[in-house]
């Protein structure tokens, strides 16, 4: 069974809807990215699936009709959405920022150790623990809004344009990082991403949308081989 | 009024029409009803001005002033100075003016660079601090028994009564008032308020500086509100340190908003609710005043954010929404709590 | 000199009534980014129960009980029904909404209990202590260590608890916080229900000396307002000393300075508001906000 599967998923924001009726899964374990223009409902289907959005259409969570629940409540349930533009919380330090990750969680053992694994995958943070997280570089911002995610043990992790206004350097450290917590942790991913390249690096499917509707989907590899796909997302 | 019934004519040419009957009306009114209900309206054209004072400066330019009731404390301070001293009416108005107007711009020099709450705070100042000054200068105020004149009695070569000689004084001064503020508010000055409220580094863009634009603001709702202050003065013929009170400010800025800000005609609707309510509720139980007061308020905030003087249109609104969702029962939004749509690194829109 | 102690001590009584209404301000504005100017109406209200207990004959202390539950209670669905719709709107609409609230807490205070101030028994006895030559007032100390408790205990919840962490984090950024599973909505209402429950202390503390009413803490509220901002509008402890401060501040050029004498003290917080907002707009403990872009 599939750990998420997206059915004729509708999204709107007011008045013009954004998704035209999208389905989609991912196996356990799985990583998929989800490619396509701007505007195209990347960003929108992961609010539809953590609940930020208005929505139409079943999303199954591990067998479960998610959709309706706000996004308190599927980050109770293991979905841990990275939004686009960071997600940090500006006036709380680094550690705290982590810890508010952490809370629904109450193996604190296991949430110390958890927080010195993020701070191995991002050495960075580790001598801005105390900082604020306003005071953070746009790269650290970016390293620490995925381990605050990461650090509510979640089954799958929504990331959402990662290497958004970042230098190509610091997007690439970002993604080796989250490879890494895949290798090591099994986590299970849906990246959004623009540059199709990091994506790939990271991930095994791919979607590809258009103004609100999956056009192409498949392996990466079977990806690559299609000219439309390599021109229109890999530059030639 | 005549502004909120224009609104309800779409037809231009019937605006110029239709403000020719109020006016007339407005003539018309004080020689057929009783001296009660001109003093009542009077009244209400006192207030107007000083909402559409406070209006100028919340309404219009954003910025929010609890602090409105000092300047028509202060008109009617120096009014009722003018008066004993038997200073000329025109100078007399005219200082009722300038001097609220210096102060409050002292005040915005000051404090036009805070925002939003501390702003509110240094406003209030004025009639917390305003109130215990005023019964300090006994000699001109009368201190807490307050100031009563004798004033504005109807010259011999006109035949009319004390109220309705005072009905067309405070009515015509009102007026003109109204008529130069709306100029304003809709021309250059206004957009540049507009903008300010909007989006402050938008305006530094366009070479507007947001401390000139607020200065600005404050000194004309304070000016506005010492010429109400003299119409104050005018009607009521005594003023105490209760007119500048901080209550009386809230009292404003609830008619304010409830009248709609931003709006000349939701001054008036303002003040007419400022008058009235006090009213009606004294018929009913004076000691329910305020409490009628408070969920009126907040039920406009949330069924009519835009005042009274939206009520038409959001009328017009609701019915036309029923009208396609009748016809197209499918596509319903629903309401809007639940869950707060994200944005990107901010808070919830 | 020991006229001159007993004002300070009397003025950091005073202040303290001052610095609890402030910690409620703060607290507010930590967990939804407003400026709540029914915090006073809300605690006369809470107080008014408290009176309404003891009329019936219970005891002051069960009465003072009473009043902080029903302070919470009433915050947190004050919150859910009415002011959670203005949060994160438009602070001035925002700034309108809470007079709102001041306007209809005070009037259903006034429409039950009348406009008349009344006598409300005091939780300290009317005793003074001779310390040293110097004589002060058992109230006055005991209405300062009541107020040193709660905000040792509030310091505590907002550093050391993770139920304080995450209203802190709501506080920041609502969206944000839900996406860790955070319950924002329940956290929101438990702001509010806390600062409420904090302005009951208050008015019960300070109702003896004031009489009650429904306007009692009118003017207490505006020098709390005082307070939190001059002790920038984000620190507990910034808010309780800039209360003392004020407290004492006032109570001395009342009684020193001719020219203020009594009736005019209430200038000399706002002078000194203003000076610290011209010249240090976050306050005295406030921290400067850092936006990166």
């Amino acid at each position: 069974m599939s750990l998420l599967e997206l059915q004729d998923v509708t999204a709107s924001y007011g008045q013009g809807s954004v998704l035209h009726g999208i389905s989609l899964s991912l196996a356990e374990h799985g990583a998929t990215g989800i490619l396509g223009a701007n505007g195209a409902g990347k960003t929108t289907t992961l609010r539809a699936i953590s609940g930020t959005v208005r929505t139409t259409g079943r999303i199954l969570f591990d067998g479960r009709d998610i959709s309706g629940l706000g996004p308190d409540r599927t980050a109770r349930l293991g979905i841990a959405h990275v939004p686009e533009g960071r997600g940090t919380l500006p006036q709380l330090s680094v550690r705290e920022n982590l810890l508010v990750g952490a809370y629904q969680r109450r193996d604190r053992k296991q949430i110390a150790t958890d927080v010195d694994y993020c701070l191995d995958l991002f050495p960075q943070l580790q001598q801005r623990i105390a900082s604020h997280a306003a005071a953070l570089s746009g790269g650290e911002q970016q390293m620490l809004a995925v381990a605050r995610a990461f650090m509510a043990k979640p089954r799958l992790m929504l990331l959402d344009e990662a290497s958004l206004g970042l230098a190509p350097s610091t997007a690439r450290h970002v993604y080796e990082a989250v490879r890494r917590l895949r290798r090591e942790t099994g986590l299970s991913m849906l990246v959004v991403e623009q540059n199709a390249v990091l994506a790939f690096s990271v991930v095994e499917h791919v979607t590809v949308l258009e103004t609100g509707r999956v056009t192409v989907e498949g392996r990466t590899d079977e990806l690559m081989g299609m000219d439309s796909v390599r021109r229109a997302y890999l530059g030639g | 009024m005549a502004g909120a019934l224009v609104r309800l004519r779409a037809a231009r040419w019937s605006r110029p029409a239709l403000a020719l009957v109020v006016a007339v009306l407005l003539v018309l009114l004080p020689l057929v009803s009783s001296p009660y209900v001109n003093y009542q309206v009077t009244t209400m054209a006192v207030f107007a001005v000083a909402l559409l004072g406070l209006n100028v400066v919340m309404g219009y330019a954003g910025q929010v002033s609890l602090g409105q009731s000092a300047f028509i404390g202060i008109g009617a301070y120096v009014a009722g100075y003018g008066t004993t001293h038997g200073w000329p009416l025109l100078l007399t108005f005219l200082l009722c003016c300038l001097l609220p107007g210096v102060v409050g711009m002292l005040v915005a020099l000051a404090a036009a660079r805070l925002r939003g709450l501390a702003l509110a705070m240094v406003t209030i100042a004025l009639p917390i601090v305003g109130t215990p000054v005023a019964k300090r200068l006994s000699d001109v105020t009368g201190g807490s028994q307050g100031l009563t004149v004798s004033w504005l009695d109807p010259p011999s070569w006109v035949a009319l009564a004390d109220d309705q000689w005072r009905y067309y004084v405070v009515v015509a001064i009102a007026a003109v008032v109204f008529l130069l503020t709306r100029n304003l508010v809709r021309g250059r000055v206004g957009r540049s308020f507009a903008i300010v409220r909007d989006n402050e580094a938008v305006a530094l863009s366009m070479g507007i500086s947001p401390y000139r634009t607020k200065v600005l603001a404050f000194t004309l709702a304070s000016t506005i509100g010492g010429a109400s202050g003299f119409l104050y003065l005018a009607v009521v013929q005594y003023t105490s340190p209760e007119t500048l009170s901080f209550g009386t400010s809230i009292n404003l800025v609830v008619a304010m908003v409830i009248g709609g800000s931003g709006s000349i005609a939701g001054a008036v609707l303002g003040a007419v609710y400022y008058v009235l309510v006090p009213v009606l509720a004294g018929q009913l139980d004076a000691s329910r005043t305020a409490l009628l007061s408070g969920a009126f308020l907040l039920l406009v905030l949330f069924v009519l954010p835009g005042g009274l003087v939206s009520l038409p249109r959001r009328v017009q609104q609701l019915l036309t929404r029923r009208r396609r969702r009748s016809a197209t029962p499918s596509d319903d939004p629903g309401d809007r709590t639940g869950t707060p749509v994200l944005t990107s690194d901010g808070r919830t829109p | 000199m020991s006229y001159f102690v007993q004002l300070v001590v009397d003025g950091l009584a005073t202040g303290s009534i001052y610095g609890a209404l402030a910690l409620a301000i703060v607290l507010v504005n930590r967990s939804t980014g407003m400026i709540n100017f029914s915090q006073g109406a809300l605690a006369v209200l809470s107080t008014f129960v408290a009176y309404a207990v003891v009329q019936a004959g219970g005891p002051l202390l069960l009465g003072l009980v009473v009043a902080v539950a029903f302070g919470v209670v009433l915050g947190a669905v004050l919150e859910r029904l009415v002011v959670r719709r203005f949060e994160g709107g438009d602070p001035n609409t925002a700034v309108v909404a809470t007079i709102g609230l001041l306007v209809l807490v005070s009037g259903i205070a006034g429409a039950i209990w009348s406009y008349d101030p009344r006598a409300f028994p005091s939780l300290f006895p009317n005793e003074t202590l001779a310390l040293g030559g110097v004589f002060v007032s058992v109230r006055s100390l005991g209405t300062t260590a009541v107020l040193v408790a709660v905000m040792v205990a509030l310091q505590l919840l907002f550093r050391a608890t993770k139920l304080g962490l995450a209203m802190r984090a709501v506080a920041d950024n609502p969206g944000s916080s839900a996406l860790s599973g955070l319950p924002v909505s329940r956290l929101l209402m438990l702001g509010w229900g806390i600062a409420a429950g904090l302005g009951a202390v208050a008015g019960v503390l300070v109702a003896p000396q004031l009489f009650i009413s429904p306007t009692m803490l009118d003017f207490t509220l505006v020098y709390a307002l005082a307070a939190a901002i001059l002790g920038g509008l984000d620190s507990p402890l910034g808010a309780v000393v800039a209360g003392w401060f004020i407290g004492v501040v006032e109570n001395l050029a009342g009684a020193y300075v001719d020219v203020i004498g009594n009736d005019l003290k209430i200038a000399v917080p706002f002078a000194a508001m203003i000076v610290v907002l011209v010249l240090r707009p976050q306050g005295l403990f406030g921290r400067r906000t850092v936006v990166r872009v």
